[in-house]
């Protein structure tokens, strides 16, 4: 990035462990780990499951519902995330039972409540690359 | 685990130091830490070459430095036989308080100099990496304050949250900084609870004066033996009777109630392991990163029950003055946040009540404190590591 440009919206950066999840994004569909020895998802993705110890997980592609578990409406925007203030992020219980923080799209401020029903979406991010995001589930 | 490893009461916290908490003080971390350690060896006749024993904090700015911990010691003119850094967050310096009661019962030293030092706002040098870059970062979470602003939201629909409460506390930590002259001079200035509810919005429901500010700074105590304090001629003393921590508390359940932490298992095990009861507390110095972080400590420890944290403030006088003083030199987010080393600054509060050296903050009763530690935000649940002291005064 050259001197004064203005910073973007950080780009993730896939480990070999989380390759397939982002390539998934990148497709528009939301995978999540499954712990066979525990018998559970798991979020966010690593190399063995948090439950069992085990390397033994499988990729399985959720249903991308869930509710909101909790928000948070940022109005001192991060470097990158100017031009959406006062965005809302969302802290997203997903039917399979994990939860994921990500932008709330599709709903103000004023709109939003712990509890609603949401679906999840995929934002564009500056290199072309897509991110996943929920969306209120109507 | 053992029951409780300083059941006999034999260390104790022989001194203790702490510079000016400045924003942009343009001195390095080896320059405020020389600072405290001189003041140290200072009080207790001591020269760099008496002391065998050295713990440090983490620095947001120097942690890209691997051999901090030789470098700064060699800085200091000492030579340890026990040296070692400790990276649990704003619950490091607590915890040095533990592992150096540990080094010094089992022999590995005799005099140890605990020391948080960092120069954040003049030097940052913190690189998460881990699944920040990937899951956290690019959602653009405002960082802790949108952590806790998650944390506020969720307690809020479980429980009642009164802002007013958050407001009162804040009042009376303020009060602490204006009758503090190492706090970070701007905020030398008393606040209303209309201030508080008026300041700015950073992730709701998060304000401005519900946080801590990065600043530079450095605080820390020398610890021995009680036995080799009386040779010292050492006469105020405080002594660690009863430590708990607890980090990534149930952290392996994917959806646990986040308004649910660590104080909740190592809260009533340290006063269990005391012998004490939450009303046999003198004053408390509990961590503050952000104020909603004292309210859960309040429940969760056991001085009111869950959900009673509002009420419990907005009846108790919780200034230096009141009868249950809470972070009297007004904790961190009066005083100034000095980057990883912060839970230096209210161990060192406490120390000094205890010591009876408080000047006009000082409280009615020091005969005893509990300071506590809150380090690292994980991902969306409340944080890292809970750890709690009690300390009783000798003097």
């Amino acid at each position: 990035m050259s001197a004064g440009s203005v910073k973007t919206r950080p780009v993730p950066k896939a480990t070999l462990t989380t390759k397939p999840f982002w390539d998934a994004v990148n497709q528009g569909r939301l995978l999540l780990q499954y712990d066979v020895g525990a018998g559970c998802y798991q979020f966010w993705p690593r190399s063995t499951g948090a439950k069992s110890g085990s390397p033994n997980l499988q990729w399985r592609e959720a249903s991308g519902k869930g509710k909101l578990y909790s928000f948070t409406v940022t109005h001192v925007a991060v470097e990158g995330f100017e031009d959406r203030a006062p965005y809302v992020i969302g802290l997203v219980e997903l039917d399979e039972g994990v939860r994921i923080v990500a932008n709330l799209a599709g709903v103000t401020p004023d709109e939003v409540r712990i509890g609603m029903a949401l679906r999840v979406t995929f934002e564009n991010m500056p290199d072309g690359s897509k991110y996943y995001a929920f969306e209120p589930d109507r | 685990m053992k029951e409780n490893f300083l059941a006999n009461r034999e260390i104790a916290i022989v001194a203790y130091g702490e510079t000016k908490i400045q924003r942009r003080s343009g001195k390095t971390a080896y320059e405020l830490a020389a600072e405290v350690a001189s003041q140290m060896m200072a009080r207790l006749g001591l020269r760099p070459a008496d002391i065998d024993g050295v713990t440090f904090t983490e620095l947001m700015s120097e942690c890209s430095n691997p051999f901090w911990s030789n470098f700064c010691s060699e800085y200091l003119g000492i030579t340890p036989r026990w040296l070692q850094k400790t990276d649990i967050g704003g619950a490091s310096a607590l915890g040095n308080v533990a592992r150096a009661a540990a080094a010094l019962q089992a022999g590995l030293c005799e005099v140890a100099m605990l020391i948080g030092a960092d120069a954040p706002s003049t030097q940052w040098r913190a690189s998460y990496g881990g699944y920040r870059n990937e899951f956290w970062e690019p959602v653009g979470i405002q960082g802790p304050p949108g952590a806790f602003g998650l944390l506020m939201n969720r307690y809020a629909a479980q429980y009642e949250l009164k802002f007013e409460a958050l407001g009162k506390l804040a009042v009376a930590q303020r009060l602490g900084a204006v009758l503090n002259p190492n706090a970070y001079e701007k905020n030398r200035v008393p606040i209303t609870v209309e201030d508080y509810l008026k300041s700015r919005l950073v992730s709701t429901p998060l304000r401005l004066l519900d946080s801590v500010m990065f600043c530079d700074g450095a605080a820390g105590v020398v610890m021995t033996t009680v036995e080799r304090a009386q040779r010292m001629g050492v006469t105020r003393m405080a002594i660690p009777i009863a430590y708990g921590e607890i980090t990534n508390f149930n952290c392996a359940e994917m959806t646990p109630d986040i308004t649910e932490t660590g104080f909740s298992v190592v809260g009533p095990e340290t006063l269990r392991k005391a012998g004490m009861r939450p009303d046999d507390i003198r004053s408390l110095h509990p961590y503050d990163d952000f104020l909603i972080a004292e309210l859960l400590q309040l429940e969760q420890i056991g001085f009111c029950p869950r959900g009673g944290g509002s009420d419990f403030l907005l009846r108790t006088d919780v200034t230096y003055r009141g009868e249950f003083p809470i972070n009297t030199g007004g904790g961190q987010i009066s005083a100034g946040q000095i980057g990883l080393a912060s839970g230096a600054t209210n161990l060192v509060e406490a120390v000094r009540q205890l010591f009876g050296e408080a000047g006009e903050r000082q409280v009615r009763d020091s005969a005893n404190a509990m300071v506590t530690g809150v380090g690292v935000i994980p991902y969306g649940r409340n944080w890292g590591t809970s750890n709690v002291l009690i300390l009783e005064a000798s003097r």
